[in-house]
This record gives C-alpha cells, structure tokens and sequence, in this order.
C-alpha cells in the first residue's frame, strides 16, 4: 500500500503542535513555581500516619524526612492502580475533624477536580496546556500510523515520538491522580528536550518497513516495549529530582545551605517522590517484561531462535536486569534511597544507550532502525 | 570499628571467589562430560573413525537406485551378494580427493577377487563428478545423490556424519564395517579381510 | 519488593533487617573456635543474602557487556577473525578470558548459577513459611490500637459485641480472613474482654512473588533443555535444488549433547521458486518490499510431495523441527570447457553480498579437475550494474542488468591434501595470474583463458535461499515459564500483605453503645496506598455501623427470643 504522503505532513504538523503546547505547559508550571500561591497543609492526620509509619515501617528515610522541614505540598495519595477492594473517587464520606466527641477518622482524599480547582490559576492553565500537547502529540501519532498503514513505531525516530507520547500520557495520568503538580515542570520538560531532539536529529519521513519487520508481533513486541519506556522515561525523571532534593536535604543538614529553599519547599517530600518513582517503575517492569518475552517469540518467527544473545537483546536483558536490581535494592538495607535511584537511572541509561547506540552501530539482526 | 568492616568485607569477597570458583569447576566439569559408546561396535586399530559391526549386529544397507555419472540407471540390488565398498565422495571434498589414491589401489586389489566398488556422489554436478573421474582414473561407477536422499537414507542406519564415508557390505546386504572420515589403505584392508575372510584379496 | 526474612509474629514488629542478623563474626574476639559448619552455614547465608543477590545482578548485567561489544564465536565467527587480524597483540588475551564466548564461558555461567542457588536458597524456606502461614489465623487484635501506623475511632450506638458482629461481616464481605475471639474460658489474657476481630488479606502477594522466581527458574532449565537436546542448522539452497536433512547435506550443524545424526528429520526439500521484489522509486527505492520462497517438501522417503511458501516472519514446521528462511543472494552459473569443448565444470555458483550494499557479491569458481593443471576464478557479480568512474557499482538489488567480473588463475588449489576449504573463498598462493585486469562478461559471454586452457562462459543468474532448521524441545516450557513469570510478578506487584483489627469497648461515661477502634497496617507496603484503602475501610465500617442502628438490633433481640419461644 503506498505511504499516504499528505497524512505524513499533518502528522508532522500535529508534532510542531504538541511541541509548543508542552512548551508552553512548562512555561506555566515554571510560573506556578514563581507566582503561585502556596497551597494548604496535608492534613495533621495525614502527616501523624505518616510519622507513625516511618517510625514503625523500616523505610529507611525517617531520618531524612525528620531533616527536611519541607511541608508536603501533596494531600496523601490514594489508591495504587489495581489494588483490589477500592471504590471509586470518594465524593462523600466524613470530613477530618471530629463529628463527634472523640472521634477520630482519617481524612479521605479530596475528588480530583475539586484538588484541581484549588491548585491555582498557573497549575491549571499548564494543565490545560499539558493536555492540549498529549491531545495533539497523540493524533501526529494516530495519523502516522494512518499514514504508513502499520503501527507508528517501525523506526527510531517514530519510536522515539511513540515513547515521549506514552511517557506524557502517563505522567498526566499520575500527575492528576497524586497532585503532584510540582513535578510538572520536569517531566514536561524532559520530553520537550527528547522531542525537540528527535525532530531535530532523527527525523524519517513516512515510509514502509522492511520484509523482516511486517509482522504483527511487530505491534505487539515494540508497542510493549514503547509503552515500558515511556513509562521508565517518567521513572527516571523523576529519579533525577529525587537525587536532586535528596542532595538539597543532605546539604541542609550539614549546615550548609538554608532551608527553604522556594522550589524544593513546594515539590513533594522526599519519601513522595521515593514512592511515586518506586510505583512508576512497578507499572513498568512487568510491561518490560512482557515486551522482552514478546521479542523471544518473534524472534523464534523471524529467526529461527528465541534468545540469541544479539546485541539489542542483550542490553534489553541488562535493563531488565538493572531493574530487577532495583527492585531488589528497595527491599535491602543501605540500598534505598539514593544508591537504589542510581541503580534505576543506570537502568534507563542503558536503556538509552541500546536504542541509540546499539541499534545503529553494532551490527546485529536488528539493525533496522532506519537511521543512516 | 572500620578494620572489623573491612575485615568482614574482605573475608566476603574471599569466600564469594572460593564459592565462584566452586561452581566453575563443577560447570567445567558438566561440560566436559563425554557419551558412552556402544560395544556392538569395535574399532579397527585403535582408530576411532574406522569400525567393524559384529556379526548379527550388522544394520541392514537400504536399496537405492540412481543415474550413474555416464548417464544409466543403476539399481543397489543388482549387486546382491555381493561385498561392496560404497563410498560417499564429492569432487568438492578436499579429503575425498585426498583419499581417492587409496581407493584405486585397494579396488585394483580386491575387484579381481570379486568386490564390486560403487561411488555415491553427493552434493555435486555431473561434469565435475566425471572430471574428478577422468583426474584420478577411477575405474568403478558412481551414482549422482545431488540432493543427498541416498545419503539420508543411510544415514538412519549408520551415523554418516559427512564426506568422504567409506562402508563396507557383507554379501547378505548388511554393513559390516565403515570409516567415517579419509580412508587409509591400512584401515580399509583390515575391514576388506575381515568381511571376506581374506587377506590381501 | 517484601523483605526477605519478616519473622511473622508480632503485628507491630518491623520487618527485621534482612541482611544483617546476628551471626558469628570471625573476627569478634574471643569468638572461639570457627570450625568449618559455622564457615559453611555463613557462606550460605551470605550467599541467600539481598545483598549478594544485588551484587550477583550487577556482575550478570556488567558480564553481559562484553558480549554484546565484542564479536562472538557463535553469532560471528568471522567477525571474531577479523578481530584476530585487527588486534594481534589483544586478541589473545581477550580469548584466553573467554570474552569472544561470553554467554557459553564458565565464568558466566558460574554467575547465573550462582544467582540462581542464591534464588534457590531464599524462594525455598519462603514457599515453607508461605505454607504455614496460609494455615495460620492472623494474630490477636493489639490493645492498644491506637499505636498502630493506622487507626481510627469513633462512637456508635451498637453494643460491642453486635458492633464487633457487624465489623467481621464487612470484612468478611471483602475477602479477608477473620479471627475471633476463644471462648472466655481459653482466653490468654484475663483483662482481654473479647470483643474484637482480626483480619488478614493478600497472602497472594507471597505466592506470586515465589511463583515469578521460580518461574524464572524454570526458564533457565527449559534453556539448558533445548541445549542439550535441540540443534540448530544451517543450509545454503540454490533455486532448483533439493536437500536431504541429513548431516552430511547441511552447511553447518550444531547439535546439543545428547542430539545425534540420526535425530534429524528424514524430510527433503526442494526450492521451487524465489522471488524477491524492491521498491523501484521513491525515498527508500531499493528497499526490499517482499520475500518469498516456495517450496515442496516430502516429510520422509516415499511420502506425498507437499508445497509450501517460507518468507521470513513464516517458518515452516515439518517433522518436529522448523525451517526458517534468514537470508537470500546470487548465484550467477558458469561452465567451464577444457581445450577440447569437454565440460569441466557447470554450475551455479552462490556468491556471498558483501557490505557495499545492493546485493554487490563475491565468490570463487574452482575447477580442481582442469588439465595440466588446476583452475580458480575470483568474480564479483553486480546485480544491476553501472559504471562509476571506472568501477562496478550496483545501484538496485533485483538482477536487471547483471554482470560479472572474473580473474583467472592456475596452479595447485591446495585441495588435493590437506584441510578442507571454504567454498566462498580462494587460496592464490599456490597460483598464478592469468589475466591482467578483471574481465567483465554479461549474460551469455565467454572468457578464452590463455595457453589453451579452455574457455569460461558466464550462462546465466539464479538466486539462493540460506535456510535455518532448528529443533528446540525446551522452546515451550521457556514460554510457559515466561508467561508463569510475569503472572507472578503481576500478582506481587498488585496485592498488599494487610492485617486490619477491630475492637470494640463498652463506651466510658455510661453512654449506650460502645467505641469502636480499627487499626490497620500493611506488611509490605514499600509502594505506599494502604493509607487510603484503610481511609475507605474505617468510612465503611463505620456506616455500617450507623445503618445496623440500635432499633436493628432491638430487632435483633425481638427475633432470638421469638426462636427461644419456637424452640420450647
């Protein structure tokens, strides 16, 4: 079927688009930084539990949390996605305070767009803005896909826009649930400086895949493996920020630097953002692996063996690995916090490094990536 | 405090190498692990590419037919009762090339005494079989197995792991003996006399 | 991620450090004798540790890197030559150290085996506990509920044993397993007034965990299955030609351990056709669009001839094994003739593309049987040639425009003694030149070698097909393991260990009713969220116990003294 040339320029278009939207969006969550008005307490409630916990729970950060005197901006998050016995949106139910002598309920979370409502003029206009882009970056993507009549991630630089897609998408998705608005300005601005690379760097125009590639494992194996990194892409910014604060806190507590510092006082307290990357990166592992497995198949297809140690599997068997190591770290003494965030961002950077080096450099089957 | 740590901590990585090296070694071992063999078969002087089956234990030669290289039809059967030495060669094959002296003289040999020579061509083309035919004078015929069914077909009764295969077969149509591999005079004469109970043809 | 050794007594204690229980240290004075058990059981609980786990992890990811970088003896032989030739002096070493086998080298090997015994030496005692645990009601409720990491409070109208009653039934109505008082004679502690519930939910937070690493088990030994009893083979096909899957007709066979000769298939199979089409225009013109390979195969001696298509993507199963089309190139047919016109030599040739790309391929003709003496022929062909400055290039892949380009040589090809030779590939050593420059010959012309040594014809071009036939029994136990795995890890990863306690006590002042506290904490909650499931939970208890109102549970009363009066 031939490439459907004029789809190709309106996907292109929708791309410049998103682009400027998600631009636009991080101007916003910057000015929210700047001008915002200062949002109200977590409950006193919410903040005991979580003394309790630390104190009784061997997260490991207690000392830390007791350093950093940043009041958290984020009410308690709610639900994990799929834990089994909860309800919806909780729209009624008793308030915080006491109803009636003596008693003591914890507060449950405020609707999602009540919280919205009170998260100021410049958080709801990134927002805006930040869905608008997801909104855009997603029909380039659709009509890109229309255009080639094949899934939109046959080669890097689609694939490249398939993840920043998923990634947005995501952290939209978790930005709202956990009204982590502070966070914006990262995550938004980490797939702006991808995207503008991509555009600017790895752009192919619309174009056919070759034989080895028209399968349709080729939806399924590279569409998980778009998601899971999306997904790690969120994940890693956010490890990012939590090495930054974790630094920022350390450097508090030695005396040398004052606390209150205007943007870190507004961003999540540390533990937060230790669970939410913990979280993330839950959501993508099993995604990950479902993607690695997928490839085994279709490479027993196409190839003839499931696993033969090529270069690009290899380095996807090292992040998996990486991962893992991760996740093992959380559970390990002297391993949480910091060392264990190094080990996730050496995990995506091995990630980057098989989809940018590997790939395209190291001959191997799956030097398809459509890059001269 | 600290030596204690470091003491420790060496001590760790002492017993993590004893124990990785432990484990190296029974990998080695497990991959160094070699099969039986099998005693219905004997070798011929201590060589393990030359063998000669027990009566009784001899498999039984499947029947072929094929084009020679002159262009004739040529059917396994038509040599019943007879000892045939077939072998398995292609002009192709350096050692088949190396051993096509050897085969001369012991056909020149044993043929006078009644052994009946046949040549399968595997993997080749006609005009090159009968150029390597004319280089080395080769007086006995050959059937083309281009596609190698006449090899697959033996190969399910002795294990002919490539060229050259030399067998040799009783007169009651049973694989007696075969060199896997270039044949020597030595290896060959040896199986020849056994098989029809003469030395020397 | 759970910790690994949570001793599960206690509901307020803290999951015990995993890595550091209290061991004997050699080093400890006046730590006695350390005599070779207490060394042994310290290497296997080092060994079991997290910690040795984490680094086991990094050293199989950092292992892995080697064998992606340098060329491997499996995937490259050639490359792994070319690396030889390049780095003289390093190649040795790099070989000595196993690094051109990374994924077949015993130190590899030792760390994944390590891995796994360390996997082994923690999943096992776990499955055990799991065991016992799944027998076990939860623990007593605590007094004080207050202390635990979450809790709530608050007055309601029912008695506390009705209170307690109305407790269990929404818990139970949420799955989790419940435990009640004893009867007051058994009870342990005599201050303990009885009225409370224990609830305890996801122990299939456990099972998931030690399913995914045992799965993963599982896919190492289903590895290490195909290993031992599959093979992998590889065959170059020309067009028109048929091969028996036997040994002796195969390019390449790799068997496992216990696989011989006569496992293979007796299958046959002929390439009928093969076509290859290329995008003629555009941004990507010369870009292959399709592959396919049609072929018929008898499944044994003296079966019904079956056709068939392989493409890539489409592998096709006969026999227990599978037959996979990997590559394709050309084989362009020459015939040579002697002085005398009498054929030496005709036949296709396959020529191997080299990296120049459009199908730019090299090969050699030898003609060991020539008269007086040897020749061999090295020969470029160009599928569709043009000529750049005075050189061949091929600018499309389909053959539109062949030509080939020869040089003649004679001498000793070194095939009468010696080692067997690549058929790709001419040793000129022995050799000399017959022609100064390259001949090129289109379709149909000839090359008259000089001193009468014959004639060389160029007749005409076929395409070939490299097959892979491969059989690998452990393929799909890997799969189902696979697929175990990522179950398990989805279980673990979405349920959450919990325990929620209800207790209830008559309300001080002398109200009617009683107050009623929950408490609740998450065993393994490193991830956050039981916070607001016990929000949810402690909201609906407590309407459940303002809707079971006292006029209920007058009701309540109404009803079992109307059954005492029936009973009578």
């Amino acid at each position: 079927m031939p490439v459907n040339v004029a789809l190709g320029h309106v996907s292109n278009a929708f791309l410049v688009a998103a682009l400027v939207f998600y631009s636009l969006s991080v101007v916003a969550f910057a000015g929210d930084f700047a001008f915002g008005r200062p949002r109200r307490a977590a409950a006193t409630r919410g903040q005991q539990a979580q003394d309790r916990a630390a104190a009784l729970a061997a997260v490991g950060a207690a000392g830390r949390a007791a350093a950093v005197p940043a009041v958290p901006a984020v009410p308690e998050a709610p639900a994990v996605p799929g834990a089994p016995a909860v309800p919806g949106a909780p729209a009624d139910g008793p308030a915080s305070g006491p109803a009636g002598g003596g008693d003591s309920m914890p507060e449950l979370a405020v609707p999602a767009l009540r919280a919205i409502g009170e998260a100021g003029r410049w958080v709801q206009t990134a927002l805006a803005l930040s869905l608008a882009g997801v909104l855009a970056h997603t029909v380039s993507v659709v009509t890109r896909g229309l255009a080639v009549h094949r899934a939109p991630w046959g080669n890097m630089y689609e694939f490249v826009t398939a993840l920043t897609c998923v990634a947005a998408i995501f952290f939209l998705f978790v930005m709202i649930r956990y009204r982590a608005w502070t966070l914006g300005v990262f995550v938004m601005g980490a797939v702006v400086v991808t995207l503008g690379l991509a555009e600017t760097l790895i752009y192919t125009a619309a174009g056919d895949l070759v034989p080895a590639l028209q399968s349709y494992w080729l939806d399924i194996h590279v569409t998980a493996m778009t998601l899971a990194t999306g997904i790690f892409f969120v994940a890693a910014v956010l490890g990012c920020v939590y090495l930054w604060v974790d630094r920022y806190a350390k450097r508090v507590a030695a005396g040398r630097a004052a606390p209150g510092n205007g943007i870190i006082q507004r961003l999540p307290s540390i533990e937060q953002i230790d669970r939410l990357t913990y979280r993330t990166i839950m959501f993508g592992f099993p995604v990950w692996t479902f993607g690695v497995i997928a490839g085994a198949i279709w490479a027993d297809q196409a190839w003839g063996r499931y696993w033969g140690w090529d270069p690009v599997e290899t380095w996807a068997f090292i992040t998996w690995v990486l991962y893992a190591a991760f996740l093992h770290a959380r559970a390990t003494a002297g391993w949480r916090g910091r060392r264990a965030h190094y080990i996730q961002l050496l995990g995506f950077a091995s990630l980057t490094f098989n989809i940018l080096v590997v790939q395209v450099s190291i001959a191997g089957l799956h030097s398809y990536a459509g890059v001269s | 405090m600290l030596r204690a740590v470091l003491r420790a901590r060496r001590r760790t990585v002492v017993l993590a190498a004893a124990v990785l090296t432990g484990a190296l070694l029974a990998v080695v071992l497990l991959a160094g692990w070699a099969g039986g063999g099998n005693s219905d078969v004997t070798d011929v002087d201590g060589s393990a590419s030359a063998v000669v089956y027990a009566a009784g234990h001899r498999p039984l030669a499947p029947d072929f037919t094929g084009t020679t290289l002159t262009g004739s039809k040529l059917s396994f059967s038509s040599y019943q009762g007879k000892v045939v030495v077939l072998n398995f060669w292609g002009s192709w094959c350096v050692p088949c090339r190396e051993e096509a002296p050897t085969l001369s003289d012991v056909a020149a040999q044993y043929q006078p005494s009644g052994v009946s020579f046949l040549g399968v061509d595997v993997r080749d083309t006609t005009a090159s079989a009968q150029a390597f035919a004319r280089s080395f004078h080769v007086t006995y015929p050959s059937v083309g197995d281009p596609s190698s069914v006449i090899t697959l077909d033996f190969t399910a009764v002795v294990p002919i792991a490539g060229t050259p295969t030399t067998l040799v077969i009783d007169r009651t149509g049973h694989i007696a003996g075969a060199v896997f591999g270039t044949a020597t005079y030595p290896e060959l004469t040896a199986i020849l006399a056994k098989v029809t109970g003469k030395a020397g043809g | 991620m759970t910790d690994v050794r949570a001793p599960e007594t206690d509901p307020f204690d803290p999951a015990a450090e995993p890595d550091d229980p209290p061991r004997p240290d050699p080093a400890s004075p006046g730590g006695g004798a350390f005599g070779p058990a207490d060394w042994l059981r310290w290497v296997w609980r080092q060994l079991t540790s997290m910690r040795i786990a984490l680094v086991l992890l990094f050293l199989l990811a950092l292992g892995s890197v080697p064998g992606s970088m340098l060329p491997q003896q499996g995937t490259n032989p050639a490359g792994v030559q070319q690396y030889f030739t390049s780095h003289p002096a390093l190649a040795p070493w790099l070989s000595r150290l196993g690094l051109f086998n990374v994924f077949g080298a015993p130190w590899f090997a030792a760390i994944y085996l390590l891995l796994f015994v360390s996997l082994v030496g923690c999943v096992v005692p776990r499955t055990f506990r799991l065991a016992g645990s799944a027998r076990t009601l939860p623990p007593r409720a605590p007094r004080h509920l207050a202390r635990l990491p979450r809790s709530a409070e608050y007055a309601t109208a029912l008695p506390p044993a009705d209170a307690v009653e109305v407790a269990a039934r929404v818990l139970a109505g949420h799955g989790f397993r419940l435990r009640r008082p004893a009867p007051p004679a058994d009870r342990a502690d005599p201050a303990d007034d009885g009225h409370w519930v224990s609830a305890e939910k996801g122990y299939l937070r456990e099972a998931g965990n030690l399913l995914f690493h045992l799965a993963l088990l599982g896919v190492l030994v289903s590895v290490a299955l195909g290993g031992l009893f599959g093979y992998k083979a590889d065959r170059l096909l020309v067009q028109g030609d048929t091969f028996a899957d036997t040994v002796s007709a195969l390019d390449e066979f790799h068997p496992g351990r216990f696989v011989t000769a006569a496992d293979l298939g007796p299958f046959t199979l002929t390439l009928d056709t093969f076509d290859a089409s290329y995008i003629s225009s555009g941004a990507q013109r010369g870009q292959p669009s399709a592959f396919d390979a049609r072929i018929s195969y008898t499944e044994q001696p003296g079966a019904p001839v079956r056709t068939g298509h392989l493409a890539v993507n489409s592998p096709l199963s006969i026999d227990g094994a599978k037959v996979y089309l990997i590559g394709h190139g050309y084989a362009p047919v020459f015939r040579v003739t002697d002085a005398r016109g009498q054929v030496l030599y005709n036949a296709a040739t396959p020529f191997i593309a080299g990296t120049s790309g459009n199908f730019l391929s090299e090969g050699v003709v030898k003609v060991p049987d020539a008269q007086p003496e040897q020749l061999g022929f090295t020969g470029v062909f160009v599928p569709t040639a043009v000529d750049v400055g005075g050189t061949l290039e091929s600018v499309f892949p389909a053959a539109d425009y062949p030509v080939v380009s020869l040089i003649a040589y004679a001498g000793n090809l070194g095939m009468n003694t010696g080692a067997p030779q690549s058929v790709y590939q001419l040793d000129t050593g022995g050799m000399q030149r017959l022609t100064a420059n390259p001949q090129l010959l289109l379709p149909g012309q000839s090359l008259k070698l000089p001193g009468g040594r014959g004639t060389i014809t160029f007749t005409g071009v076929v395409p070939w097909v490299s097959l892979a036939i491969t059989h690998d029994p452990g393929q799909l136990p890997a799969l189902i393991c696979g697929i175990a795995a990522l179950g398990g890890l989805l279980l673990s990863f979405m349920i959450r260990r919990r325990r929620v306690f209800v207790r209830a006590r008559v309300a001080p002042d002398s109200r009617p009713g009683s107050t009623v506290q929950v408490g609740g904490l998450a065993r393994t909650d490193a991830s956050g969220g039981f916070e607001a499931e016990f929000a949810t939970l402690a909201a609906e208890l407590r309407s459940a116990h303002e809707q079971a109102g006292p006029h209920q549970s007058a009701a309540h009363h109404q009803s079992a003294a109307h059954r005492q009066q029936e009973g009578e």
